[in-house]
């Protein structure tokens, strides 16, 4: 299996220009679905290079979180810095961010009526008006990395789910962020799909990206997270290094939770 | 009642030319219609009063009858004297203009509807990639979602336009001699309707069927991606 390697990114000038600046900072963040309060007072902050898992029952707010940091949901109150930079409503603000993460999410999409080759340099032609031979070496090198290599020319439906999702996290890796956010990528997989998507992301772990991963995988938790976060009814309950978190869980809920999910 | 091959060769040269009348009054209603179409179904799926706008103008010109809308635009309008006595009475004392905008209002309304169910039908996620990828909402338009809207209303689309080649007839109402007008002439002349007609009917299925040709191969190629494997 091939290791995967950070390239120089332009997002590694980001990185440096904000020396130690926590890669992603959330400050007393509040949203709101109509009356629904989901997400409440949340603080929280992903150092440079930090493995974060977030945890906790479904609607507790952990996928609202990691999509109000690249603005897929936007938030009512509080604040969102990415790298220093601070999520405004501005669009080019909202891009200049966008522009530091990767997102993968639960049901992979992919663009149906794009080969899988296309997928991956979809955006690096349209958003970075990147020339096409050079977009489509580096899908081509990402995509040997996630190990589908040999179905470039294929559509998405002719994959599995595992191989599919292997192509959205290369699709996210061309544009070579500095962050990377998962939204429950294993949890639409079959357990044998499941190991392949939980190797890639391990490999790309040990490369120094930083990522915050929605996940119910204790297990990639454990091995992978520097730090693990349980969430219930929209805000954190326990942020604690991994270790700590399985081996000593302080709230009766996450208690209840480890009890329920190990 | 017997089919005259002889009468039906005499009479091609004016159903051929009905039929040139016929695709005169089509192309530009089919063009014009969906260019009409395109910001009216965007503002559909919006929310405000656009969109109440965009489901009025729907709702309207999906209701009222072309052959309505036809004698209203060709004879109703130039009772008006904006009209009669302006610029304007140069495009609307003209048939074909005429039937292009009569028809277009039409075609539009149907048009929008179904370019909003193509669009409607883009599954959230797909979107939420390409944002997530960096592409402006306006790339994310015209690269992603209207690609992806136009294979899902292919079949859909084939209809409407079959359905409007010989919709066009009703143009006969306001002076123009179309491919059924051509065909009706020759049975007021010859007082054989059986022969025009069935060879008018022939000429139809002919151009449907080229056409219907024409969204199988477009389908091959744009579906591709659901062939089975």
């Amino acid at each position: 299996m091939n290791a995967i390697v950070q390239i120089p990114s332009t997002a590694d000038a980001a990185r440096r220009a904000a020396g130690l600046q926590p890669a992603i900072s959330v400050n007393r963040l509040n949203k709101f679905y109509g009356g629904f309060h989901a997400l409440r007072d949340i603080d929280f902050q992903v150092a440079q290079g930090e493995i974060v898992v977030l945890c906790g029952p479904s609607g507790s707010g952990k996928s609202s979180l990691i999509r109000c940091i690249n603005h897929l949901e936007r938030h009512d109150s509080g604040s969102i810095h990415v790298n220093g930079m601070e999520l405004t409503r501005k669009a080019s603000d909202v891009a200049r961010v966008r522009r530091q993460l990767g997102m993968v999410f639960q049901s992979f999409n992919l663009f149906p009526h794009m080969t899988v080759l296309d997928n991956c340099t979809f955006a690096l032609r349209r958003a970075l008006r990147m020339p096409a031979a050079q977009a489509e070496a580096l899908a081509r090198e990402y995509l040997a990395k996630v190990n589908v290599a040999n179905q470039a020319d294929k559509y998405p439906a002719g994959l599995s789910g595992g191989q599919q999702q292997r192509v959205a996290i290369a699709r996210a890796l061309c544009l070579k962020p500095s962050i990377m956010l998962f939204d429950e990528p294993t949890s639409a997989l079959d357990p044998e799909s499941v190991g392949s998507v939980l190797r890639i992301m391990e490999e790309l772990a040990a490369t120094g990206i930083t990522m915050v991963c929605v996940t119910h995988e204790m297990g990639f938790a454990r091995r992978v997270a520097h730090r693990c976060v349980f969430m219930e009814n929209g805000a954190i309950v326990e942020d604690a290094h991994s270790a700590e978190f399985f081996r000593n869980p302080r709230s009766d809920r996450l208690k209840g939770f480890l009890a329920q999910v190990l | 009642m017997h089919y005259d091959p002889i009468l039906a060769w005499q009479s091609m040269p004016d159903l051929l030319a009905g039929t040139a009348t016929t695709f005169a009054v089509l192309l530009p209603v089919l063009v014009l219609g969906l260019m009409l179409a395109l910001p009216i179904a965007l503002a559909r799926l919006e929310t405000g009063p656009r969109a109440k706008a965009a489901a009025g103008y729907i709702a309207f010109f999906r209701g009222v009858p072309s052959l309505v809308l036809l004698y209203l635009v060709y004879s109703g309008l130039p009772q008006l004297s904006i009209v009669r006595d302006t610029f304007l009475w140069t495009f609307f004392s003209n048939a074909y203009f005429c039937a292009w905008v009569g028809l277009t209002l039409t075609h539009s309304g149907y048009m929008a509807e179904i370019i909003r169910g193509g669009l409607a039908a883009v599954p959230t996620g797909v979107i939420e990639a390409s944002t997530a990828l960096g592409l402006t909402p306006r790339q994310t338009l015209f690269r992603l979602r209207l690609p992806m809207a136009a294979r899902y209303v292919l079949k859909a689309y084939q209809n409407e336009l079959l359905i409007m080649v010989k919709s066009t007839s009703a143009v006969s109402a306001i002076t123009l001699v179309d491919l059924t007008a051509a065909a009706n002439t020759v049975f007021d002349y010859t007082y054989d309707p059986f022969t025009p007609l069935v060879t008018a009917a022939a000429i139809y299925w002919c151009i449907v069927n080229l056409m219907r040709t024409g969204f199988t191969l477009a389908d091959r190629k744009l579906n591709r991606h659901l062939a089975r494997t």
